[in-house]
């Protein structure tokens, strides 16, 4: 840990982050979506030390009530894709052949289709709660796990310990199970860290377009498209909810870089 | 007789840019018999590129020959997975590098349900003894044993469910000469011990020298001499035979 | 006369993350002119740190901590980086065990020949060349002019290995150290390299250091021998006097490997 400062301050940003989402009936100073009679847009102060929105409601609140579902977010997300991402990457490297030309074709055609208005599209169809954001954001960023997974299983795979172990008689399962996935996992690690800060960030661009969370359920995301409309005059609502944002993907991201140095 | 290859030949397509057709193709293996008689060892001989590495693969079934059959009888080989094991040439890289040795010892051992679970610690143990480790080494990985450490742990994980046959496929060549000397000494002990059939390929002739009762010299995929250890290195018949005795005086 | 290279109480540490590792504790070694000298020893016991320290091309943990280098006369390790350059390939070449990870596999062999000739010799272009193919010639390749204008992975590891003999030559060394230069060839390929390494010392006049575990080639090829165990010179003398009468256990036990089977 102590050679390793990157990794160090990454745990500790996401996980007091996590542990804010996780306590956050305890920890938030009022209920996220009550309504202060004394004032609206009040800025910060020491009853509401981040100020109010247009509504009234405590500002610190509802970032700590939305830290859950941008939190949520990401990981689900990421875990949707990574699972996928494991599954197809794998089968591809391990079977080659029509399994890999197959599989990867469908991974470059949806990799052709910014991944933005893919979700644009499905969302247009779908309603846009948060399970279906969480879904449709992991349906379609399988592809960049896929990818690597592919990568390195197709290498590992040549190597004589997974001979041996097919020697031994083990099967395709036992064998992608077992050895080529826990030896492959590792960039593929290192890629989900910075995949939760994408997801994260996605949530939040989808939410400002309206197309995301949608209120009363506080995310960072719809926050800030709340405070677009009183920018000029009050900007605690702008610079809280971008700063959460920031610190948190910044979070992720420190993490994924000291992965990157523990796995080599 | 344990084992009976007959006519095995196998072809390998030669990588022809991205789109040229793939139509030459290297013989690995040309029509090679043999016989192997049980509780005896057959070396093989060649060089690189003689086919010998690809022999091993298409007997243990880790690649399908073209054409030609392997016949094992069965009163020696019933269940060919459990009871054919092979040994690699380089230990660095034959065993997971994310598992504990116990857990590499585990392997076999629940893929054949040889033993309930809670006696596997202790079968392990004894695997690791007989090749010359002890308890230690369980809980560790891969990376810190030594080349000649790690080639006992493969042996040991060879051992682990009972096989009949095993072929060893250079498995002293990348290691220090005097490892190379003790390691072979075990391949006897345990071949006396455990009455095991080996096919044992090396490029080192006095290496086969020690160890084979029948040699079968092999060079471009084919089979250029086979015959009784002793009268190979004593009346070597074929040319090529000749000349690889004479580089290696 | 004084010899070409002498070695006084060479030691070298490993400086890593959490403890000091000696690899060299205190090696004294004299190669004289147009003598074959083994290092003999199995790995890990320090051969080719020691060889690396000559010319200081050891790799980064690894400090010289105390010791003599003499090159004919000069202390290599009191000399400045600058002036080893033209030490390094000009009066001290290295052959490797796997000379294909040593040659550059975008440059065909008659390009890296042609730019050790020219640096080390300062001839024109097509001087260089010239001396290229008479090189190749000279390191017993049949058709030196092919070789000359392929890649080393079209090459066979024999080919690429007297390639890299040609390369070492080309900067007329007097001292070529070969670090187990046969040890992942064929028997009749390795006999041949073996040969020639004999012959070229004779009819160009350099002296060769020649690291190995196999005494075998020890007694082909070399007038003295060194055995190290565990980063110290345990034992030297004449090739003969060592086979006869080994003082050392670990001498007896690379002999007794040897008799029975380092040779048939």
């Amino acid at each position: 840990m102590k050679d390793n400062p990157y990794l160090f301050w990454g745990l500790a940003i996401i996980l007091m982050l996590s542990a804010t989402a996780l306590f956050a009936p305890l920890i938030s100073p009022f209920d996220p979506s009550s309504i202060d009679s004394q004032g609206l847009l009040m800025a910060p102060c020491a009853r509401h030390p981040l100020g109010t929105d247009g509504l009234g409601r405590d500002l610190l609140s509802r970032m700590i009530y939305g830290a859950r579902i941008s939190l949520s977010v990401g990981i689900i997300a990421v875990g949707i894709s990574i699972l996928l991402g494991l599954i197809l990457g794998s089968c591809a490297g391990f079977y080659g052949r029509i399994a890999d030309a197959l599989i990867m074709r469908f991974a470059d055609i949806m990799l052709c289709f910014p991944t933005f208005f893919l979700i644009l599209a499905v969302i247009a169809v779908v309603e846009p709660s948060i399970y279906n954001i969480m879904i449709v954001i992991g349906l379609t960023s399988w592809m960049g796990p896929a990818r690597l997974i592919r990568g390195e299983i197709l290498s590992l795979k040549e190597r004589e310990f997974i001979q041996a172990e097919r020697a031994l008689g083990a099967s395709d399962a036992r064998i992608i199970i077992r050895h080529l996935v826990p030896n492959a996992v590792g960039p593929v690690l290192v890629n989900a860290t910075l995949g939760i800060a994408g997801a994260i960030l996605l949530e939040s661009s989808l939410s400002f377009l309206g197309l995301g969370v949608q209120p009363p359920v506080p995310s960072w995301g719809n926050i800030l498209i709340e405070s677009k409309s009183t920018l000029g005059i009050a900007w605690w609502i702008t610079v809280f909810p971008g700063l959460a944002i920031l610190i948190t993907i910044l979070g992720f991201n420190f993490i994924a870089e000291g992965l990157k140095k523990i796995i080599g | 007789m344990i084992l009976e290859a007959v006519d095995i030949s196998k072809k390998f397509p030669v990588e022809k840019g991205m789109f040229g057709p793939a139509s030459a193709r290297t013989v690995a293996l040309d029509r090679v018999n043999f016989r192997l008689m049980e509780f005896t060892t057959l070396g093989i001989v060649g060089e690189s590129g003689s086919g010998k590495t690809t022999l091993a693969r298409v007997l243990l079934g880790l690649i399908p020959a073209d054409s030609g059959t392997i016949r094992f009888n069965d009163a020696f080989i019933s269940d060919f997975r459990k009871d054919v094991q092979i040994i690699f040439q380089n230990p660095y890289n034959s065993l997971d590098p994310k598992m504990r040795i116990k857990d590499a010892l585990y392997e076999p051992l629940i893929i054949h349900s040889v033993c309930p679970r809670r006696e596997m610690r202790g079968k392990a143990s004894e695997l690791l003894r007989i090749v010359g480790l002890d308890d230690a080494a369980m809980e560790r990985y891969p990376s810190q044993f030594s080349g000649g450490q790690r080639q006992r742990i493969c042996i040991a994980r060879a051992l682990a469910c009972g096989p009949k046959l095993l072929v060893l496929d250079e498995p002293i060549s990348s290691l220090d000469l005097t490892i190379q000397a003790k390691l072979l000494d075990l391949f006897v002990e345990l071949k006396e011990k455990f009455r095991l059939t080996y096919i044992f390929i090396s490029h080192n002739l006095s290496v086969i020298r020690h160890i084979a009762d029948t040699v079968l010299v092999m060079k471009h995929g084919r089979v250029v001499e086979h015959a009784a250890a002793h009268d190979l290195f004593e009346r070597p018949a074929a040319e090529y035979t000749r000349q690889l005795l004479e580089a290696a005086r | 006369m004084s010899p070409l290279l002498e070695v006084k109480g060479l030691k070298v540490d490993f400086h890593l993350e959490n403890r000091i590792v000696h690899a060299v504790e205190g090696v004294d070694l004299q190669v004289r002119r147009n003598e074959t000298v083994v290092l003999a020893g199995e790995s890990g016991s320090g051969k080719t740190i020691t060889t690396l320290a000559l010319t200081r091309i050891l790799p980064a943990p690894a400090r010289i901590v105390a010791g003599q280098v003499l090159l004919e006369g000069r202390d290599m390790l009191a000399l400045e980086e600058k002036k080893l350059y033209s030490i390094r390939g000009g009066v001290i070449a290295y052959i490797f065990q796997e000379p294909a990870s040593f040659l550059n596999p975008v440059l065909t062999i008659g390009e890296q020949i042609v730019e050790a000739v020219i640096w080390h010799q300062r001839l024109g272009r097509q001087e260089a060349q010239d001396q290229g193919r008479e090189l190749l010639r000279q390191v017993r390749i049949a058709e030196a002019d092919r070789v000359f204008n392929s890649f080393p992975h079209q090459l066979s590891g024999g080919m690429n290995q007297r390639a890299f003999i040609a390369m070492a030559l080309a900067c007329k060394p007097s001292l070529l150290i070969a670090d187990e230069p046969t040890t992942s060839l064929d028997v009749t390929i390795e006999a041949e390299i073996l040969k020639l390494l004999t012959e070229l010392k004779e009819k160009v006049g350099f002296s060769l250091l020649f690291i190995t575990h196999n005494l075998a080639i020890a007694r082909k090829i070399s007038q003295r021998i060194y055995v190290m165990y565990r980063g110290r010179v345990v034992e030297n003398g004449l090739t003969e006097d060592i086979f006869k009468d080994p003082k050392h256990f670990h001498t007896r036990e690379l002999i007794a490997a040897y008799h029975k089977i380092g040779k048939l």
